[in-house]
């Protein structure tokens, strides 16, 4: 033992030991503040965290994304184009009013029009060509073309209501603005808690931007009443600064403890959660075969030598995912073998991991031409995911290790995303995310031939083109029953995974810590909810 | 005023025996000069002293991780002051790191030196609108913080050692441009300077041969003094992210890698690169101050 760790081990068990006078209350430091309790405003992790308190959206999902009855009690497929939602007869706003059809169709319509959105929510409604209202419980949603994932999509499309804003009162869906629209409110509003009205477990009690958030309990909430009467939200974006006042007792709970602090909080008595993400973090290789083509950082060969499948393998084959997972993200990662974990949309059930084998992997470069090997940088950001710029170093000692004399090229993720779409790494390591949760959104972004037309592989950087794998994709696109959908999308992927198309190397895990009694259960979209969060049986 | 300079009034014994002298008869330079050269040796010496080489990814291995100080590497050799999370023995990648941050110290001084020494004593002769145009500049950027200055000149440039020792120069030039040409303003009103002038000897052997020789004591001052401040810089720099490459760690690096470990009790990787930094600042400082004393001419007797 040795005094940092005596010191710090007697704050913690101090530090637990605080917090239970407020029973009912709940304190929790953010990681990333919303900017606004608009749901409409801005489509990012924090603000629909925020919006989930507040708001209820027509379908919502579980821990796992999983699609739960929400507004909407229950939804099914009347043809290619059509789906009938059926609403919730018992969900009321926090004014007391029901919600109606008017309300679905008001807060669809406003979805564009949003006034200084920095990130708007329109993809949501994009296929959308109508919305009718049969009677006071059904809506029926028309869409341009088959569009399977709707649901998945409706997640994100929290309903406002329209009467509290001055919504029309024939209100009539259009695709490029709506009739009767009424008042398009300003985000600002929102964030008045006398002016919100939502259909959540919360309501709005404060908003006071870069100092905190309060939420109080709506007793008349329509589904499960939650255990907190007060939810207070403090953003604390400095990592060290959220741990320390967990520590303290000022926060009952934190999201993302660094992957520095998570072990030890695990160790000396805090309640921890973690959640396996969709976030993959891979890397992508330039494979342009083009004879006329010099691959940017590639040196000691004058070809590409990452045309070849064999030396792609090769380099996949040389990381160590496991200790990665293990030694430099601190057990917050798991070693990825496919685009998306188990058992997201499109998944496969244990898809192998390619196996740690250096041995093999040299075997394979000389068996490629490559016995000599060559040099290449490997590019990263180094302030956008967790601790890329060291996992990059760990693949280039791994690489090394082989014969690929590998540089680290760590950059601000504002260079990298520049530089790295005008085709300058011959190798760079990068994270997606996924915001429906299912696998065409994620194929369609990495690994589809790039058409910028089509709006196909906008982030695949790599060169890489397999029509049978495109060809898939655009099938499932099409193909609305569920299961055939996956067996496609799970082919797609399978078929991309055999051609090494990009080297997956672990989905993030997303942690939070809370002071000991309460239990979280953690959600993989990365949403912090204080409807999850509970107080042992004990307390 | 009009007196010469006593230190080099004295042409019977060679002044820099003099000034070497007074300069170890302060205890405290004594320890600084001790201490420098031990900290030299070790950073020339580095590939031989030091039991792993830190930029060679080969002999890494991500398995040796974090491991405290006084662990054995599954390489053999005992890591005893602990390793990084990449399993980088702390011991070597501080030989190694010193190595970077005296080298990039001295070497942008050096270059620093000779730009703003020329430039200053160039301006001092000149006089008149060149004087003024090349004084506002360093006016200018010397309203600048320095730091300010490289981080803007590394975002542009991009990360490594030669690209951190051409901003660290740029930032620095202006220090010796303004002190050199401070003291080639006295120096070229006195009686030597017109001699030379009436031998209608050339320009640039007046400026460079008479003039700037003489004004060298307050130059060296600066500069020992902007070795410990181009190390301190470099360190800065390299802790916010923009200097070095990742894979060769200088101590700055070193101490903002350890730094985010330090909450968790994994000390090792941020205090061990900071003492050593703090030790290689304060030698060169004991050294500097000293020397300014020796070399000050109005405190010479």
């Amino acid at each position: 033992m040795n005094f940092f760790k005596k010191t710090l081990l007697a704050l913690m068990t101090a530090g637990a030991t605080v917090g239970a006078s407020h029973a009912q209350e709940l304190r929790i430091g953010l990681s990333a503040e919303p900017t606004s309790a608009d749901p409409q405003f801005f489509d990012s992790a924090p603000n629909s965290a925020l919006a989930a308190h507040l708001f209820g959206s027509l379908v919502s999902a579980d821990e796992n994304r999983k699609l739960l009855p929400g507004l909407a009690r229950s939804w099914k497929m009347l043809d290619d184009t059509t789906w009938e939602f059926k609403l919730q007869p018992k969900a009321t706003f926090t004014s007391g009013e029901k919600l109606t059809p008017r309300d679905v169709v008001y807060s669809f319509c406003r979805i564009p029009f949003v006034q200084g959105s920095p990130g708007t929510f329109s993809d949501l409604v994009k296929t959308i060509a109508s919305i009718d209202a049969p009677d006071d419980e059904t809506v029926v949603i028309k869409t341009d073309k088959p569009d399977p994932i709707l649901p998945n999509r409706l997640i994100s499309a929290f309903i406002i209501n329209a009467d509290a804003f001055g919504g029309g009162k024939n209100i009539k869906f259009k695709k490029d603005g709506c009739e009767d629209f009424g008042d398009n409110p300003n985000p600002s509003d929102f964030n008045n808690p006398a002016k919100s009205v939502g259909a959540g477990p919360y309501k709005l009690a404060e908003f006071t931007p870069g100092s905190q958030i309060v939420l109080e309990r709506n007793d008349n909430y329509w589904g499960e009443v939650p255990h907190w009467k007060r939810v207070i939200m403090k953003p604390l974006t400095n990592a060290g600064a959220r741990v320390a006042g967990l520590i303290a007792g000022d926060v009952d709970m934190i999201e993302a403890p660094s992957v520095q602090d998570f072990e030890r909080l695990t160790n000396s008595g805090f309640s921890v959660a973690r959640a396996l993400t969709p976030r993959l973090l891979y890397i992508q290789l330039d494979q342009n075969n083009d004879p006329a083509w010099k691959s940017p950082t590639v040196k000691g060969v004058d070809n590409t030598p990452m045309s070849d499948r064999r030396v792609r393998q090769a380099m996949s084959m040389a990381i160590n995912r496991q200790a990665i997972t293990d030694k430099i993200m601190g057990g917050l990662a798991a070693p990825a073998g496919e685009l998306l974990p188990y058992p997201m949309f499109g998944s496969t059930k244990d898809f192998p991991v390619t196996e740690y084998d250096p041995e093999g992997a040299k075997k394979l470069l000389a068996e490629a031409g490559y016995s000599d090997g060559f040099q290449i940088t490997l590019a990263t950001p180094n302030d956008r995911y967790i601790n890329a710029d060291k996992v990059a170093q760990a693949v280039a000692q791994m690489w090394t290790r082989i014969g690929i004399k590998t540089d680290v090229d760590a950059m601000t993720a504002g260079t990298f995303f520049g530089r790295r779409n005008k085709f300058e790494f011959s190798a760079f390591l990068a994270g997606y995310g996924s915001t429906t949760g299912e696998m065409s959104e994620k194929i369609d972004a990495l690994v589809l031939t790039r058409n910028p037309d089509k709006e196909t592989g906008t982030l695949n950087l790599s060169h890489y083109s397999n029509p049978a794998v495109d060809e898939l994709v655009t099938q499932a696109k099409q193909t609305v029953e569920d299961k055939n959908r996956e067996q496609l999308l799970q082919q797609a992927a399978k078929t991309a995974m055999d051609d090494v198309a990009l080297l997956p190397v672990y989905f993030e895990v997303r942690p939070w810590a809370l002071r000991k009694g309460l239990t979280y259960s953690a959600r993989s979209d990365e949403q912090t909810r204080a409807m999850s969060v509970k107080p042992d049986t004990a307390n | 005023m009009n007196k010469p300079l006593p230190a080099f009034s004295d042409r019977s014994e060679a002044p820099w025996r003099q000034h070497l002298a007074r300069l170890l008869a302060s205890p405290s330079a004594i320890i600084g000069l001790a201490l420098l050269s031990v900290l030299l040796l070790l950073a020339l010496l580095a590939p031989w002293v030091a039991p792993q080489n830190p930029y060679d990814l080969s002999q890494l291995d991500v398995m040796d991780g974090m491991l405290p100080p006084g662990e054995s590497l599954t390489s053999g050799f005992t890591a005893w002051l602990g390793t990084d999370e990449q399993g980088r023995d702390m011991l070597s990648a501080i030989i190694y790191g010193m190595r970077i941050s005296l080298g990039v110290g001295a070497v942008s001084v050096v270059f620093a030196c000779m730009i703003g020494a020329t430039v200053g004593v160039l301006a001092a002769y000149a006089g008149g609108k060149v004087d003024a145009i090349v004084m506002r500049i360093v006016d200018l950027q010397l309203s600048f913080p320095s730091i300010l200055v490289a981080l803007i000149l590394l975002a542009v440039f991009g990360r490594g050692v030669d690209k951190v020792i051409v901003a660290l120069v740029i930032v620095q030039w202006a220090y010796y441009a303004r002190t050199v040409r401070g003291s080639a303003l006295v120096e070229r009103r006195r009686e030597y300077i017109e001699a030379a002038r009436c031998l209608a000897l050339p320009k640039h052997r007046i400026v460079f041969r008479h003039l700037l020789p003489n004004c060298l004591p307050p130059l060296i001052v600066v500069a020992t003094v902007q070795v410990a401040h181009a190390i301190a810089l470099e360190s800065t720099l390299s802790f916010l992210g923009v200097g070095v490459p990742v894979t060769e760690p200088s101590l700055g690096m070193l101490i903002a890698n350890g730094y985010q470990y330090l909450l968790s009790g994994t000390y090792w990787m941020s205090t061990f690169p900071g003492i050593a930094l703090v030790i290689a600042i304060v030698a060169i400082n004991l050294v500097g101050d000293r020397l300014r004393d020796v070399l000050n001419p109005r405190l010479a007797h």
